[in-house]
């Protein structure tokens, strides 16, 4: 087993690889940036390092520095996260060709996954269906409505080397080809650096349902099921829950299956989901490989109990899986709510600041994976994710019940925050009901930003606000108080919000 | 019987608050109780609903309120003070120069435009970086381009200001 571990990541994601280090027993280093001097990551760590400026291109992102320092500090390995430099096989290459373990797959698997041509090729010809299309870039806007005229519009231009929405547009008909191309070859450029998009039909209202699987370095495999993360905004994913309830046994087993297939046919190792794409008629398509732990891997470890964060630990230090197939089974259910610092209502822009207020909640099937506490910054360089609250219940009602608790007690201030945004789609009967689908927000919430769709809970809220304002200040709510209250002197009662 | 008048987000409301737990809200009578649980929190019933209130109290008449991740700005007036208020409440305006502000914080990436050059209304003129998009922000009028006041590959805040026209 390794003795340090890098963490090469910030935010929620390196305080999570921190914990599974901890419980490994193995030292946690982590690394940051100018701006990040104060985070929790930085503190919870067991040592950390300054990496350079703020912007993540000379910071989480700059390769040599990151690999002298790993070398310096003597890491024997280095946990990417998700992000960042998580699927850059040229990194992965630099870290292999330092002698250093990289904790994920190998370079090769990250870039014939990463290039999203060569895996449509590769899938194509193992069996795995992928969406109709072409398994090649295209070369220009006329080359391109010829095909787009074959396959049917709509159709969808897509990077090359894309991921996270970006560089994707969708082209409605012939007219509208020509400049969406120009747009999705900037934004690929721009984002990848690289301009080559290709072309999928577009799946009409589908689900997006992925399958976690786990590989070792002696060629087993085992898949952890299913996620449901089809509450997306504009293709970022903003609910995530596993199981899915849209999927019968026999789609399951069908899916699982071809996630395993996707698996073996790039030798891949370390955790990993393949991500498709599930129309009206149960039929599903490939869509991706993610090459990394994801960001939304802790329903799976709710509902089957297994660390997925350690797991990809072992695998990269040479253990076998530590569980068969038939060990593993779905116990209840588990939601995910990514808690953005995001002002909703002034098209989602982020929301920096200072953390003034932060209080944690907790209870039965509560976790909260996190980047933040109280007096955190939340800078502008990076995505604004604060936390996640994941919830489980012994069914899908029980974890719906626990996470609209979780978040009336979750309090975060001093920066603007999406919370309310899950009230709205909890109360959604489409998300209920299981009948959403990938367009669900875009369709139904985005025509009501700004503000409309606060309007019924707003007054609800306002008067809720304005019994309380008339209350404290005619010193009500004061008085109860003598009988719970703590001298404000008291200072560990601060430490409270830790 | 306390009679106030309480601003909620900008909307006013005549709050009564009758007797012990009981509180009337523009005619409409509510059973309540609060409880101080924090130094900072109030747990609210009404109903057949509970809500934890996180609350900061600027002073003896405002408050900031966050409840279920909204955020309430509260002012609790009694008559006399909010008919002081209203007396003193004079808008003034002020007119000729224009500004380009952001709209959420970000990175300038490209300033398209140097001091002296003209714009006009609805041209871009600068590209901000935010939630990993580029986007393009527009004058508000047409003139000249009196003052830059940030360079590219400066990261600003909400609300800045990052030009002026005449």
């Amino acid at each position: 087993m390794f003795n340090k571990i890098l963490i090469v990541n910030r935010g929620e994601i390196a305080h999570r690889i921190i914990k599974a280090c901890r419980e490994l027993n193995i030292v946690s280093a982590a690394l940051y940036s100018e701006a990040d001097r104060e985070a929790l990551h930085v503190r919870r760590a067991d040592e950390s390092y300054l990496i350079g400026p703020s912007p993540a291109k000379d910071s989480y992102l700059n390769k040599e520095k990151i690999l002298v320092l790993a070398k310096e500090i003597n890491a024997d390995a280095i946990h990417p996260g998700y992000g960042f430099l998580s699927e850059n096989a040229d990194f992965i290459k630099m870290v292999e060709d330092s002698g250093i373990t990289f904790i994920g797959p190998s370079s090769d698997s990250a870039r014939i996954m990463g290039e999203k041509l060569s895996a449509r090729r590769l899938m194509g010809k193992n069996d795995v269906p992928i969406v109709p299309g072409t398994t090649e870039s295209v070369r220009d806007a006329g080359e391109g409505m010829k095909i787009a005229a074959e396959i049917g519009y709509p159709v969808m231009l897509k990077a090359a080397s894309g991921g996270g929405g970006k560089g994707m547009r969708k082209v409605l008909s012939p007219d509208l080809f020509e400049i969406s191309y120009d747009r999705a070859r900037g934004e690929s450029a721009k984002a990848f650096g690289n301009d080559e998009v290709y072309i999928e039909k577009l799946i009409i209202k589908p689900k997006h349902i992925e399958v976690q699987i786990l590989g070792d370095k002696y060629g087993n495999y085992l898949h952890l099921f299913e996620r449901e993360c089809s509450v997306q905004r504009r293709h970022q994913k903003v609910v995530e829950e596993a199981p899915s309830i849209s999927i019968d046994g026999n789609t399951r087993r069908k899916l699982t299956d071809a996630a395993i297939n996707a698996a073996k046919s790039c030798s891949y190792y370390n955790a990993g989901t393949v991500e498709f794409l599930v129309d009206r008629s149960m039929k599903y398509y490939f869509l991706e490989m993610n090459t990394r732990l994801q960001v939304e891997h802790p329903v799976t470890e709710m509902i089957t109990g297994i660390d997925i964060v350690k797991e990809q630990i072992r695998i990269a230090a040479g253990e076998k899986l530590s569980v068969r197939q038939d060990q593993v089974s779905i116990r209840g259910h588990s939601i995910e709510c990514r808690i953005y610092a995001e002002d909703v209502d002034n098209n989602f822009a982020p929301s920096t600041g200072k953390i003034t207020h932060h209080r944690l909640t907790s209870g039965p099937g509560i976790r909260i994976d996190r980047g933040i506490d109280l007096m955190s910054e939340v800078p502008v360089y990076y995505d604004p994710m604060l936390a996640k609250v994941i919830t489980w219940g012994s069914d899908r009602e029980e974890a719906i019940a626990r996470m609209k608790r979780a978040l009336a007690e979750y309090q975060i201030s001093g920066v603007i925050t999406n919370i309310p945004v899950f009230n709205w789609i909890f109360k959604q009967k489409k998300f209920l009901d299981g009948t959403f689908d990938i367009e669900f927000l875009d369709t139904e919430f985005l025509p009501l930003v700004p503000r409309k769709w606060k309007e019924i809970a707003s007054e609800e809220f306002e008067i809720v606000a304005a019994l309380a304002g008339a209350l404290i200040k005619t010193g009500e709510g004061e008085a109860k108080l003598k009988r719970t209250s703590v001298p404000a002197s008291n200072q560990w009662r601060n430490l409270n919000y830790e | 019987m306390n009679e106030l008048i309480v601003n909620v987000n900008g909307r006013k409301r005549n709050v009564l608050i009758k007797e012990k737990g009981k509180v009337e809200i523009e005619g409409k009578l509510y059973s309540i109780s609060m409880t101080k649980i924090g130094l900072t929190s109030y747990l609210l019933r009404y109903g057949n609903r509970v809500y934890e209130i996180a609350a900061r109290r600027d002073n003896a008449n405002q408050f900031e309120f966050l409840i279920e991740g909204n955020y309430f700005d509260v002012t609790v007036n009694t008559p006399a003070q909010e008919a002081t208020n209203n007396l003193m409440s004079q808008e003034s305006l002020s007119a000729g120069i224009s500004s380009v502000r952001v709209p959420m914080p970000g990175l300038i990436i490209k300033l398209k435009k140097k001091p002296g050059d003209p714009v006009s209304a609805g041209e871009p003129v600068l590209l901000l970086e935010a939630m990993k998009m580029e986007n393009e922000i527009r004058s508000p009028a047409s003139g000249v381009i009196k003052e830059i006041f940030f360079n590219e590959g400066d990261p600003v805040e909400k609300d800045s200001i990052i030009l002026s026209i005449e």
